[in-house]
């Protein structure tokens, strides 16, 4: 067998073994694969535009906040049910990327950055100052319901999609020109590429995600408050997933995600007091030792595609 | 006949440098053109406002008679002006075929076989899967040559194609562009080797402190006085 067919078979057990593991499961164990799902989608929506495009968005966690919100909002006030919420909350989560991505862009390397740090800032001073909808800084709480399970097969479909999309992008040709403007944005004009267009779709890709999964974790916990949806530790642990993974490939921000997702479940909760020390140490060490992430190394090494 | 690059008093500056001094001149189609001058005259300037890469301060340019001064660099690339960089801009993570894959759209097996064609031309199709990053500097340079020729540009601007290629390539290089031109296309080439100016040109145009101080058959141009005077002082 190739090893590609090897890949692809143990992805189909990895994705059966999922999908059946709620009818065996612990109850922990749904909630933790639940998380698991949302950061797999987090770190892949962030690799979308800033693994590709090497614009780096510092306020990731805005999608998400935005998206929770939205949610939050339509399931409480409206009566939405909690599917179409979500799926509302990808669509407002997407408009507000339209609405920050034109004029923020065309801001290059840092001021970007800046930008959207701001962004996030601002949003959750928006949403606390909108006490009537949002419930200001003492928060929001939703109806009671127990949608654990259905949840956890939501989160992972949006896994598998950010990852498939992910997949799709970096295999053509689109997706190569993203990457242009990542290597040399002044030659991809010069070629014919038209970067600010590129950058929008990449950027309006990149926020869907973190909408819908804002809803989902809103309707999973039940209760949202302006610093437990807009908080700046989301956006750096994304970052540091797909850093750690491998930046501009398709299973970096997956690989990067799980294990430090898994490390922290397992290792860090029996050391609380280190936790956000080893975290740094960790965000250091990647930054000083290995920049391009497991799979970024493994590329260059063994001139691997960026499909693995 | 529309020229197939026009210049009207071309000027622009940096701070208080004056790069490119009111600068005129008329490119017809299908033929070379040199542009030369000392270091620091000005040519990779008028290059760069040429393809929008830096906006002109003043005068107007126009390509096929269509005024391009004021677009993005894209759209003026997008209507048939293609540019090399006097200093490689390939794009390093991307493989060589990659490089040359990204500006085609439609059918990419036929993109591809192109891409191969255009690469084994300048002998690199070996490496066609590898980094341009982890290209020899001479190479990136025919990766990018090529990866002009991939959008079918019948304008094509060289800043110093001949630069760090061997002379074996080099040859190789010269017919191309010969050939570009046989094929209806106008080049303009930024180049300081005389002997490939004087191989390859028919017209060619002097630059010095910005200002443009001659133009003609370069077998006139290296007699003339002002031309000696501009690169060996008095
Ligand atoms: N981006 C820039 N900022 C400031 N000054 C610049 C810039 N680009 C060019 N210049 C200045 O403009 C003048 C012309 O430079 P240019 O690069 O066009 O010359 P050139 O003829 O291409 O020289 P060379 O033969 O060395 O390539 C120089 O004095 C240079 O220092
Ligand atoms: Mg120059």
């Amino acid at each position: 067998m190739s090893p590609a067919r090897l890949f692809q078979g143990g992805l189909v057990v990895v994705a059966a073994a999922l999908a059946v593991y709620p009818f065996f499961g612990t109850g922990y164990g749904v909630r933790a694969l639940l998380q698991l799902f949302m950061w797999i989608a987090l770190a892949g929506s962030w690799n979308l535009i800033s693994g590709l495009t090497g614009y780096v968005s510092f306020g990731h966690v805005a999608f998400f906040g935005a998206g929770a919100y939205t949610a939050a909002i339509l399931i409480t006030n409206a009566g939405w049910s909690w599917p179409l919420a979500c799926a509302a909350a990808g669509v407002a989560a997407c408009g507000l990327a339209l609405l920050i991505g034109y004029p923020c862009l065309r801001l290059k390397g840092p001021y970007f950055a800046i930008a959207m740090l701001g962004l996030n800032e601002v949003l959750r001073a928006l949403v606390s100052y909108f006490e009537g909808l949002t419930g200001g800084g003492s928060g929001l709480s939703l109806p009671t319901l127990q949608a654990s399970v259905p949840i956890y097969y939501v989160m992972g479909l949006c896994a598998a999609a950010v990852t498939a999309l992910t997949y799709v992008i970096i295999t053509s040709r689109f997706g190569l020109r993203l990457m242009t403007i990542r290597e040399d944005e002044v030659a991809a004009e010069a070629m014919g590429i038209d970067t600010a267009r590129h950058k929008l779709y990449a950027f309006l890709l990149s926020a869907v995600g973190p909408g819908i999964v804002g809803g989902l974790a809103a309707r999973d916990q039940g209760y949202i408050e302006p610093i437990s949806v807009f908080p700046l530790a989301t956006t750096i642990t994304m970052i540091v997933m797909v850093l750690f993974g491998g930046k501009g490939t398709v299973w970096g921000p997956v690989l990067g995600a799980v294990i430090l997702f898994v490390s922290q479940e397992v290792v860090w909760a029996r050391f609380p007091y280190v936790h956000q020390l080893l975290f740094g140490a960790i965000i250091v060490a990647v930054v000083l030792l290995m920049p391009r992430g497991v799979l970024g190394i493994l590329q260059i090494k063994y001139r691997l595609p960026r499909t693995v | 006949m529309t020229a197939a690059l026009e210049l009207d008093a071309v000027k622009k500056s940096f701070g208080g440098v004056t790069a490119v001094n009111g600068v005129s001149l008329r490119l017809e189609p299908g033929r070379i053109y040199g542009l030369i001058g000392p270091n620091g005259s000005g040519k990779t300037t008028l290059f760069n406002c040429i393809t929008g890469v830096e906006r002109r301060d003043a005068g107007r340019i126009f390509f096929q008679g269509e005024r391009i001064d004021g677009l993005k660099p894209w759209q003026i690339a997008v209507k048939g002006v293609g540019r090399t960089f006097q200093v490689t801009r390939v794009f390093p993570e991307l493989s060589a075929l990659e490089n040359l894959l990204v500006v085609t759209r439609g059918d990419r097996a036929a993109a591809e076989r192109r891409g191969r064609e255009l690469l084994a031309f300048v002998k690199l199709e070996q490496l066609a899967g590898e980094y341009a990053g982890n290209l020899s500097y001479g190479q990136q340079k025919l990766v990018e040559f090529v990866r002009v020729l991939m959008r079918d540009p019948s304008l094509v601007l060289l800043d110093e194609p001949a630069a760090g290629v061997n002379r074996t390539l080099l040859n190789d290089l010269l017919e191309a562009v010969r050939r570009l031109r046989d094929e209806g296309r106008t080049v303009l080439l930024v180049e300081h080797d005389m002997k490939v100016v004087m191989g390859l040109c028919e017209v060619v145009f002097v630059l010095d402190h910005g200002d443009k101080i001659a133009e003609g058959p370069p077998g006139i141009i290296q007699a003339d006085e002002r031309v000696i005077e501009a690169y060996f002082g008095r």
